[in-house]
Parts: C-alpha cells; sequence; structure tokens
C-alpha cells in the first residue's frame, strides 16, 4: 500500500472503530415468567410454589405484585442500576397506584435490593426496606439459607404493605393497566373511526350496497379496536351506523346475534387473561426507591 | 359536502401533528416534571443532613473541618433558589449543579470518616441515616437519569426539521441545559478521601 493511502485508511479504521456500537456489556432484563424467577435455581419446589400462591393472594387481595428475581451474578453492574431496570422493564404494580416491589438477590456478589414503586414508598420505606434487608434476610444469607432469608424476607415485605392499597374489582380497569390508552379511549376511536366510515361509505356507495357498508364499517372498527380485541367497539359503530343510516338499506337480522354473543366475549377475555394465563406486570412505575444490602 | 368538511377536517388536525405543536408542548410540560422530581431529590437529601451531622458529632465531635464542610455545602446547596426559569438558563442550571455535586463529595467525605469510628458505624441511628441517605442517593440518580432522557427527546425535537420551527417561531422553546457526564461522574462515585 503506497504511503499516500496510509493516512486516510488509518482514519477510516479509527472513524469505523469509533463508530461501532459500544458493545453491550450490560446484563438483560429476563422475562417475567413468573412471580418468582430463580435463574440460580437456588429454591425447592415447593418454596417456590408456596411463595407464588402467596404472592399471588396478595395481589388478589391488594393489587400489589410482588416479585422475586434471583441471578447467578450481576455481572459487573451495579444492584441498583440493574435492580430499576428490571423492575421498570416488568412494570411491577399497576399503572396509577405504582404498587411494585422487586427483591433482587445476586448470589456471586452476595448482594440483595429491594426495590419499591412510587406508591409503596409511603409504607415500604427505604428504611423500612433497609431494616427488613438487614435483620431478616442478612443473618439467613449469612447462615448459608437462601430460601430462608427469601421466605422471611418476603413475608416481611408483604406485612409492611398490607393494606395500603385495596384491589381493583373492575375487569377494564385491569385491561387498561397494561396498556398506554385506556379501554375507554379504544371504544371512543372504535366508534368514532367506524361512525366515519359508515358516513364516507353510506354517502359514496347508497342504497343496494349498504350491506357492504355494513361490513366494512364492522371491519374498520375491528382495526381500530384491535390492540384489545375490544368486539364492542365495532359492535357499537355498528349499531350506530345503522340507526343513523337505516334508510340507506336493510337490516341484517341474522348476524346481529353474532354480534352480541361477540360484544359479551371481549368484556370476558380482559378479565380472565390476567388471572389465568401467566403473571404480567400491571404498569407500575419506579423512582429508585428501597434499599440495598449485602452478607 | 359533509364529506369534505370532515376531510379537511382531518387534514388540518394531521397538519398540526405534523409540525410536532403537541407533541413539543408535551416534552416541555414532561422536562418540567422530571427536573421537579430531580429538585425534590435532592431537597430530600438536604432534609436528611442536619441529623446526619448531629449523630455523627455525638461520636466524632472532632472531625469539624468535615463536618463544617458538610453544613456549608449545604448551606449553597440549599441557598439556590430553584425555579422552572432555571431550566432557560445555562448558567443558573450549572451553578445549582456544582453546588449539589460539592455537597455529594462533602457527604462522601462524611461517610468515610465513620469507618474510623467503629462505635459510630454501630450505632443504629447512623445506619437508619445511612440507608435513607443511600436511598435518597439513588432516587437522584434515578430522577436525573430521567430528566436526561427527557431533555435529550425535547432538545432533539427542538432541532430537528421541520418541529424547530414550530419551536421556535411559535412556541419560543429553547433548547434546555442537561446534566454533563462530568458531574454525572461525581454524582456515581464516591469522592476520594485524603489522609493528611
Amino acid at each position: 500500500m503506497s504511503r499516500v493511502w496510509l493516512a486516510p485508511t488509518r482514519l477510516f479504521v479509527f472513524l469505523a472503530l469509533c463508530c461501532q456500537p459500544v458493545l453491550a456489556s450490560a446484563l438483560d432484563v429476563p422475562p417475567l415468567t413468573g412471580r418468582i424467577v430463580d435463574l440460580a435455581r437456588v429454591l425447592p419446589a415447593h418454596d417456590t410454589d408456596q411463595l407464588t400462591a402467596q404472592l399471588k393472594a396478595h395481589e388478589d387481595k391488594t393489587g400489589n405484585q410482588v416479585a422475586v428475581l434471583i441471578i447467578p451474578s450481576l455481572e459487573g453492574e451495579s444492584v441498583e442500576e440493574y435492580s430499576h431496570r428490571v423492575a421498570t422493564t416488568w412494570k411491577l404494580g399497576q399503572k396509577g397506584t405504582d404498587n411494585g416491589v422487586l427483591l433482587l438477590i445476586a448470589l456471586k456478589e452476595r448482594k440483595l435490593r429491594i426495590e419499591v414503586g412510587y406508591g409503596l414508598e409511603g409504607t415500604l420505606t427505604d428504611l423500612r426496606s433497609a431494616h427488613i434487608i438487614r435483620d431478616e434476610m442478612v443473618p439467613q444469607f449469612r447462615n448459608g439459607d437462601i430460601p430462608a432469608g427469601v421466605r422471611a424476607g418476603t413475608q416481611a415485605i408483604l406485612n409492611t404493605i398490607e393494606g395500603t392499597y385495596q384491589a381493583k374489582e373492575s375487569p377494564f380497569d385491569r385491561i387498561g393497566s397494561g396498556q398506554g390508552t385506556s379501554a375507554f379511549q379504544y371504544v371512543v376511536i372504535g366508534i368514532f373511526v367506524g361512525f366515519l366510515a359508515g358516513l364516507v361509505l353510506s354517502q359514496g356507495l347508497r342504497r343496494a350496497r349498504a350491506l357492504l357498508g355494513s361490513v366494512l364499517t364492522f371491519m374498520v372498527a375491528q382495526l381500530a379496536s384491535l390492540p384489545l380485541g375490544l368486539m364492542a367497539a365495532g359492535f357499537t359503530a355498528l349499531l350506530l351506523w345503522m340507526v343513523l343510516g337505516a334508510n340507506h338499506g336493510r337490516r341484517r337480522g341474522t348476524g346481529l346475534d353474532d354480534w352480541t354473543w361477540y360484544s359479551s366475549r371481549g368484556g370476558g377475555w380482559g378479565g380472565g387473561s390476567f388471572d389465568s394465563g401467566g403473571f404480567s406486570g400491571g404498569g407500575g412505575d419506579f423512582g429508585g426507591g428501597g434499599a440495598s444490602g449485602d452478607w | 359536502m359533509q364529506v369534505r368538511t370532515i376531510l379537511i377536517g382531518l387534514l388540518m388536525a394531521g397538519s398540526l401533528w405534523g409540525c410536532g405543536y403537541n407533541d413539543l408542548q408535551g416534552l416541555d410540560e414532561d422536562t418540567k416534571a422530571a427536573w421537579s422530581e430531580v429538585v425534590n431529590q435532592y431537597q430530600r437529601r438536604a432534609d436528611l443532613i442536619p441529623n446526619l451531622v448531629e449523630t455523627v458529632k455525638g461520636y466524632a465531635s472532632h472531625e469539624k473541618e468535615t463536618l463544617e464542610g458538610v453544613v456549608q455545602a449545604r448551606a449553597q446547596a440549599t441557598g439556590i433558589q430553584v425555579t422552572p426559569e432555571m431550566l432557560k438558563d445555562p448558567a443558573a442550571f450549572e451553578q445549582f449543579q456544582k453546588a449539589q455535586a460539592g455537597l455529594t463529595s462533602a457527604l462522601g467525605r462524611l461517610i468515610a470518616i465513620a469507618e474510623n469510628y467503629p462505635n459510630l458505624k454501630a450505632d443504629q441511628n447512623f445506619r437508619d441515616l445511612q440507608s435513607q441517605l443511600e436511598g435518597t442517593e439513588n432516587r437522584i440518580t434515578v430522577a436525573r437519569k430521567r430528566y436526561i432522557d427527557r431533555v435529550a427527546e425535547y432538545n432533539k425535537m427542538v432541532r430537528f426539521f421541520p418541529t424547530n420551527l414550530t419551536a421556535k417561531l411559535i412556541l419560543h422553546l429553547e433548547e434546555k441545559p442537561n446534566f454533563t457526564v462530568a458531574d454525572e461522574k461525581a454524582v456515581a462515585k464516591p469522592p476520594e478521601v485524603k489522609f493528611n
């Protein structure tokens, strides 16, 4: 290679190196597979089952979402940073009340942290969290009994936050809590879009093709409310269109029953999916509250 | 006719979205909220200090220099009037930053001397205050990180075309100052202790 090219080549190599994305050394946030995520496999199965049942019962009663994560190693990340990242990724706690708690244990570094959601900072204070770590968990951990420490810590956390919130009964709140947009907004959007489409179609197609219009309206409304599968929105939009545009065509007598069935099922899905399907965060947020410790 | 009216209405709404008017307004509010959270957490830290100083005094009253250093740094940090206007004034923002960073390092020195006093280290009151201080420092870190993210997003919109036109000509919004890496490090790392 001639000398003339050396400098530009060097520059190019240098720039290319600069432009490489920094190698991600940060530890991944594991998928939320349950209330107890034991990646280090230190908890016996019956402990995991018992704790899961306990945490679920607590959530059913209060809405508080408490999860436990045990990892083999932090791989260089600070326990505070990682725990905040996990808690906000999992979105523990309900949206609005932010009543989630994450108990994180890193075995290799012998570090643990209780990460407290905004809404529980008043009861499970930094100080209370520090005491739970110091008095309930660390002594057991020092004895080498990780499961006992986790049990004691979880129990103490639950006792502390018991009674802060009451669980919400309405399944609609539950549906909305997981999403950025509430169920109500989707219904409104669904009706609006459906109505608009119906109007345009009824203007353009007129009389005989009104039947096609009704089907299309229904589909458009379906798309608008797809994220929640709220068939109810489409149904309402169709009904609206039929009332307002009735003079353009015949009603569909037979189809109505199907839509009634859809709409009634729409409500049922949201409520059921939360309890029966696995465990998922409700949209809670964390502001760095809680305490860390080591053993 | 009706259809045309609706279409024009939609177009007008769409053009507003396109120029980022709403987004800019929303982000402006978000940055202010994030800033309030930062200030709030710094205040929380300042509130913890008098108790902490008293407790340390009980065991290590002759560590005058360190104790006074903390009291002074706190006075300096809380002496700054924090207003939302601060976000429009990079110099005032910088000054606030410096004062808080000064308090962070003074506090670091105070916590470090506890290592030399086993009785102080074992004191229940001191340990509790230390946990609270740690918790607050962590909240400050989180609040700062959120502010940094919000402002980055906001500043991008203020500079990018075509939203910059909306920002400059219609809303008169300026770029907001952000925390620098230098003071990020000052907060994240405990200061070194010098033994003379």
